[in-house]
């Protein structure tokens, strides 16, 4: 009898132990974290059979909180702030993209908690832009870790008729439809 | 009431199996470190799914319910969604988030007129063209073959009504650049300095050449030689159509010719 309650004690502990140990690991590697945006760049590309333009925005601003194994980041950058070059030209982007009415493009990332120790981040994107909400699914950012700090790259692919954007045109030609926003950001946890 | 102790002990590792089921699942519910790198090697495949919003009169930070077609359902991440970064989080001044109706209502006249501009631009430059091209042929040429210097009525009032019609529409096309909305504190730079840097040599090439144009008509009518100030209508009418091609090229540069290059 003794030996069965033995045993018996030993299968429970046994069953036990893992599941508490893989519990206390994975708690102590997806800790709740802040993250803080420090600096980075938001560029879109223009592309025309006579024009090919890049502008971009310093402006950008950023928050990120990872809480219960997910993360959400929040990102906001002025219309008005990007930069192309050309004063008319991006005048007639903030007209064609209503950036008087709605001034800031707004990016809310989701994504797993354990990506943020990989190469890989994996984000479900709701980028609202031009009075319009668009999502993107499963897009792939680059993360490389430069000292205390976390490089983030990647291209969002946004096209004009996501956020109903009528193409602006230049001798009666419209640009192309896809205006890739090119994202380089640098974060720091707390 | 006591239980046989094999009974107990089974009904105990039944309990605590259903117990630690949920927690090794949660343990669990992230792929593996190799799968997730062997998915990051893939290629993207973003599936962009527009949604139509109200025209709000400011932005409002969006409602953290809203869903993203592959994100996990609200029972995955309950803590997380309410938790989620706000817009007043980044310090943007309320004057940064709110909309301005007036601003875009300035912004799409000016677009509107400078659309106008473009337009007009383009079509003032065939005319342009073809009152420089008929000048040299105002002076014809006598019934004996000898050149006379009074240019025939017939090639004259041809010339004056193309030189007319490009007058006509240079000042409809430079109206509505100078009567399209000014917007305070943007200051220019780029290509649309050079494009309004050149509107002070074809804008003054433009009032000039038709005057002078006239006075060596007037001249040739009197049986003199064109002469003085009249004599360099023509010279002025070369500057000012090369500062106005200038101009249009200047506000298109820079060109990328792609049509010859393969992608």
């Amino acid at each position: 009898m003794k030996r069965s309650f033995l045993f018996a004690f030993l299968l429970v502990f046994a069953a036990i132990f893992p599941a508490q140990y893989l519990d206390a690991q994975s708690d102590s590697q997806q800790s709740d974290s802040q993250w803080i945006f420090d600096q980075g760049t938001l560029s879109y590309h223009m592309s025309h059979p006579m024009h090919e333009v890049d502008a971009t925005s310093h402006a950008a601003r950023g928050k990120g909180v990872c809480h219960a194994g997910w993360c959400d980041f929040l990102i906001a950058v002025p219309v008005k702030t990007f930069d192309s070059g050309d004063t008319n030209r991006d005048l007639h982007m903030i007209e064609a993209t209503k950036g008087a009415q709605f001034p800031l493009i707004l990016v809310r990332a989701h994504f797993p908690q354990a990506e943020t120790s990989q190469q890989w981040i994996h984000a479900d994107l709701e980028v609202q832009f031009a009075g319009q909400t668009a999502h993107y699914a499963k897009i792939a950012f680059e993360r490389t870790q430069q000292g205390s700090e976390v490089r983030i790259t990647g291209t969002i692919p946004l096209t004009c008729s996501d956020f109903n954007i009528d193409r602006p045109s230049f001798l009666t030609v419209p640009i192309k439809n896809e205006i890739p926003v090119r994202v380089d950001m640098n974060w720091h946890t707390m | 009431m006591y239980l046989q102790p094999e009974k107990f002990v089974l009904r105990a590792a039944i309990f605590l199996f259903l117990c630690l089921m949920p927690n090794r699942m949660h343990a669990q519910s992230a792929a593996t470190p190799a799968e997730r790198q062997t998915a990051a090697q893939q290629p993207t495949s973003a599936q962009p799914q527009s949604d139509s919003q109200p025209a709000p009169s400011s932005q409002q930070a969006p409602s953290p319910e809203s869903p993203l077609p592959n994100a996990p359902s609200p029972a995955q991440a309950p803590a997380s969604a309410s938790q989620a970064p706000s817009l007043s989080d980044l310090g943007f001044t309320p004057q940064q988030t709110q909309g301005d109706p007036k601003l875009q209502a300035e912004l799409n006249k000016r677009t509107e007129m400078l659309k106008i501009h473009q337009r007009l631009g383009l079509i003032t430059l065939a005319p342009m063209a073809a009152t420089l091209i008929t000048g040299p042929m105002a002076k014809a040429k006598g019934k004996n073959g000898e050149p006379i210097t009074e240019p025939s009525n017939a090639n004259l009032d041809f010339h004056a009504a193309l030189g007319g019609t490009t007058a006509a529409l240079y000042f409809s096309t430079a109206s509505f650049a100078i009567f399209a909305p000014k917007l305070p504190n943007t200051p220019k730079h780029g290509a649309i300095r050079f494009h309004e840097a050149l509107a002070f040599v074809h804008g003054p090439g433009m009032i000039l050449t038709p005057i002078l144009g006239a006075m060596a008509y007037s001249q040739e009518q009197n049986g003199q030689k064109v002469h003085g100030a009249a004599s360099l209508h023509g010279p002025v009418a070369v500057a000012t159509v090369c500062a106005y091609g200038a101009s249009i090229v200047a506000v298109s540069w820079p060109i990328h010719l792609k049509f010859w290059e393969k992608k």
